[in-house]
């Protein structure tokens, strides 16, 4: 998988951090303008799960494309993040913030507590661990009816309170637009902190244990302890994502978070390009679009999932990441030339 | 109990007494204790499998013993995990090379300095004032990392892509990174022609004189007799004799085994 | 009353457990010679039993002809995904590829099976569900006992091909030591092609088998991939008497779990055992550690 390494560095390393700062007030400027280009309920609907599903992404990336872990049981601390802040919130009536922290927390230490295998386990024995896990997790929220009321669900979670200020209500996240703001919002900073961890030292560390882990502890580098983080925080942005997802939705059902979900999520970091950001990102987005955009086809647009999988890793393994490279690249030689 | 140092070099960096691991009822190595002088080439030859690698990753922290111990000036490593060995000042290259085949030459290097970052827990998520000038000083002495081995001008390219005998140096600059006070060298020569071989036994000679210990660990006996200031003989895991050189080449057991022709 | 409960529930759990063996040697056989694991392997059971349940109702020529066609349609996907993604992904060297290609080629297959069959359960009726023997209390029907002879007759063959002819001690010879197969004069691509369509023809099998005992929706294979690994890493993956013995106890835990416990438990008892296994003895049930060459 060489041609990830290429894609790395023309897309994190090489760039200027005058180049970055343009890439960010790009997108902000992007995410300020796109829900009032798509101003039906539909679209914006749309918008919301695509910063949904670029939060779950990022966060597998850097479990997956910098740690080299791979897990299949990401879909679980999505639906542990979005269980345990919506049951607080139902149950013990407390308040959204707080709740929004508690089951980032929780899916955090989730994390935590698998990534204790990957310190044992590695590669194939780790992914299955993993897929384990989530169906475990799954099972539990399906049969624990008198708490989670198992597949009836939970219905009419209420959105995050309206920002206000001095009486002036800033943002109602009732509203599909607000709510986006909200989520798209927390989705860049999370990129700034990932990119700004993955361009530290972190990020050389993170890379040589998934290249290889006798060679990353003779240079002193505890890779256990480094897993252990890196899981930590790809399954607490999970945690985030699964908030948001029950207080947009309202409704939360186990089989939102079975273990398709973690493959859906794990084709979105592949296409794009793991082992950078920048690329699950756009997977991320494309992969929530494309389907829509191929609802005509009825069942068969789910297809597309797989289909871009198999295809991404047989034929250009470093994903959309890579592909842009090549193209920037070839440009560049044709402007030199 | 080893022989002891011989005078010039001090104080011993390394001692190991009884050193022992078992593989499955094969003794890999057993009973192997010596001391290797603070400053010293210290040399371990012997024919393949004759444990020599294993002691290096005894030594380093890949294994654990399985009885005996191993004290680094003075600190006890029989438990110590490999990871913590190298901020005492323990570094290796590996006989099969392991780099980071993704990673250019360069960030190769800059991985070696993981012991050695100095960045407020902060500055990882906004890089500041000391976050830029720990990353531009890491980069430059990488920078004279890969000259020392003269490789500065294959910074930018993939590990994977560098020639064999490149990727054998740039396993040097990466383990001289960690700045080592005790280098593990193994098996550094193979695959790598005389031209190749001549211009690494300079830069292990100018390692010494730099104050960094080394332990060699060879194949070919030829190689280490003119820079070895010590040469242990292994085999079948046990240790045969250690001396000078000169005392290597007189002993009638070494000349057994090497007549023996398996030592060539 | 409750020893004729046991009695029953262990027959249930021994033909249960006998279909899962049969998807699991599968996975271990492959994962024996390639150290690689065919996410997809579960659909294929899939596929087989819609095979089945198709040629059943359309040709009519009843139920054991169409487990032979399941078992055709199962050897003709293992070699089509060996050609198309095992043999083009072996040069990349790497252990997560194929794995992770694999996913894809079953996300896709489950998708496309339900654009053609639709989500609603097909219910497998065979000529031989309804005829039950009466037995001290105890009922089998003669699906069951069919299951049970043709998976113990699977499993002694599959046993005597691989330790007594040559080209399962070639197999098995891959599976320990890469060069000894060249050596014995064997294209160890054929026999890697071997392996995927003999792996591939037992999850056919099995599904034409699993199809009546199991709900038969486009997505059955996940529920049994996951089992089937749980089954893989207790047995210790590769070790094919490992995986005979894991695949009983998995059976016989599913059927207590639903009679005493409650069916909802079942993926719950049986993850929280192989994490366990995962946790205490990775290499399995039955193996020896072996420790990393450096």
């Amino acid at each position: 998988m060489s041609e990830t390494v290429f894609a790395q560095q023309w897309l994190g390393k090489a760039t200027s951090s005058r180049a970055r700062f343009l890439g960010y007030l790009t997108a902000v400027a992007v995410i300020v303008t796109l829900p009032l280009v798509f101003n039906d309920t539909y679209w914006r609907t749309n918008l919301t799960v695509c910063a949904i599903n670029v939060l779950l992404a990022i966060g597998l990336d850097f479990i997956l494309g910098y740690a080299g872990q791979l897990n299949l049981g990401h879909s679980a601390f999505y639906g542990l993040g979005a269980y345990v802040s919506t049951l607080l919130i139902v149950k013990l009536a407390v308040p959204f913030w707080l709740a929004f922290v508690a089951g980032v927390a929780f899916a955090g230490l989730a994390g935590t507590f698998l990534s204790l295998f990957a310190v044992r386990l590695r590669g194939h024995y780790l992914a299955i661990a993993s897929l384990g896990f989530a169906v475990i997790v799954h099972q539990i929220l399906l049969n624990w009816i008198s708490l989670t009321q198992g597949p009836l669900g939970i219905y009419g979670i209420a959105p995050p309170p309206a920002l206000v200020v001095d009486g002036t209500v800033i943002a109602d996240f009732r509203n599909l637009t607000a709510f986006f703001y909200l989520v798209a919002g927390f989705a860049l900073l999370s990129f700034l902190l990932l990119s700004q961890l993955v361009r530290s030292p972190v990020g050389e560390t993170l890379t040589a244990i998934r290249e290889d882990e006798v060679s990353a502890a003779s240079l002193g580098i505890n890779a256990a302890a480094w897993k252990v983080f890196a899981f930590g925080v790809g399954s607490a942005i999970a945690g985030a994502a699964g908030c948001f997802y029950a207080s947009f939705v309202g409704t939360l059902v186990p089989d939102a978070f079975f273990i398709t979900e973690a493959f859906n999520i794990l084709a979105m970091v592949i296409v794009g390009g793991m082992g950078t950001l920048i690329g699950p990102v756009f997977g991320a987005v494309l992969l929530t679009i494309l389907p829509e955009v191929l609802r005509g086809l009825g069942d068969l647009r789910l297809v597309v999932y797989g289909a871009a999988l198999t295809f991404v890793v047989l034929f250009i393994p470093g994903g959309m990441a890579q592909a842009a490279n090549a193209v920037g690249e070839r440009l560049w030689r044709r402007r030199s030339a | 109990m080893s022989a002891t140092a011989d005078g010039a070099a001090g104080e011993p960096l390394l001692r190991t007494q009884e050193l022992q691991k078992n593989f499955g009822g094969v003794k890999a190595v057993s009973e192997i204790s010596f001391d290797v002088p603070m400053g010293a080439i210290f040399a371990v030859i012997g024919p393949n499998g004759a444990g020599k690698s294993t002691l290096i990753n005894l030594i380093s922290g890949v294994y654990r013993p399985d009885a005996g111990s191993l004290s680094f000036d003075g600190v006890d490593l029989s438990t110590m995990p490999a990871h913590l060995r190298v901020r005492f000042g323990i570094a290796r290259t590996f006989q099969k090379i392991r780099l980071f085949r993704q990673l250019t030459a360069l960030d190769n290097v800059i991985a070696g300095f993981h012991v050695h970052h100095k960045i407020p827990a902060w500055q990882y998520l906004v890089h500041g004032a000391a976050f830029t000038a720990d990353r531009r000083r890491c980069r430059d002495q990488a920078m004279q990392l890969l000259e020392f081995v003269g490789m500065s001008g294959r910074a930018h390219v993939p590990a994977g892509s560098l020639s064999y005998g490149e990727q054998r140096m740039l396993e040097l600059a990466r383990a001289l990174a960690t700045k080592p006070r005790l280098l593990l060298i193994d098996e550094p020569a193979a695959g790598l022609n005389a031209a190749e071989v001549d211009g690494l036994l300079d830069r292990i000679r100018s390692l010494r004189h730099g104050g960094t210990t080394v332990i060699l660990v060879e194949h070919n006996m030829d190689l280490v007799m003119n820079v070895a200031d010590r040469i242990m003989v292994m085999e079948y895991g046990r240790r045969l004799f250690e001396g000078t050189p000169a005392e290597v080449q007189k002993n009638p057991a070494v000349i057994a085994a090497y007549l023996g022709g398996e030592l060539l | 009353m409750t020893t004729t409960i046991v009695l029953q529930q262990a027959i249930n759990g021994i033909v249960l457990g006998s279909l899962y063996v049969l998807v699991a040697l599968g996975l271990t056989l492959i994962y024996g010679v390639l150290v690689q694991i065919n996410f997809a392997h579960a659909d294929f059971v899939t596929l087989g039993a819609f095979a089945a349940y198709f040629f059943m109702h359309l040709v009519g020529l009843g139920y054991i002809p169409s487990i032979a066609v399941a078992l055709i349609v199962g050897a003709a996907m293992g070699w089509l995904i060996n050609a198309s993604i095992f043999t083009p992904l072996r040069r990349k060297n790497n252990e997560l590829l194929p794995l992770i290609a694999t996913i894809g080629v079953s996300v896709m297959m489950q998708n496309l099976m339900l654009a053609w069959f639709g989500p609603i359960p097909y219910a497998f009726e065979t000529e031989f569900s309804r005829h039950v023997i009466r037995f001290a209390g105890i009922f089998v029907s003669w699906q069951n006992v069919i299951i049970i002879v043709v998976s113990a007759l699977t499993i002694a063959l599959l046993y005597v091909f691989m330790k007594f002819t040559f080209l399962g001690k070639a197999l098995r010879a891959v599976s320990q030591d890469r060069e000894t197969a060249g050596l014995m004069g064997i294209n160890p691509n054929f026999l890697i092609m071997l392996t995927f369509v003999i792996a591939s023809a037992l999850a056919g099998m099995g599904g034409a088998m699993l199809a009546p005992v199991l709900v038969l929706t486009p997505f059955a294979g996940t529920s049994v991939i996951v089992k089937a690994f749980a089954i893989v890493i207790i047995g210790g993956f590769g070790n094919v008497e490992g995986t005979i013995l894991a695949g009983l106890i998995v059976g016989l835990i599913e059927s207590y779990t639903t009679q005493f416990l409650n069916p909802g438990l079942i993926d719950i008892v049986v993850f929280a055992l192989l994490l366990l296994m995962l946790a205490i003895r990775p290499t399995g049930l039955i193996s020896e550690r072996r420790e990393e060459n450096v």
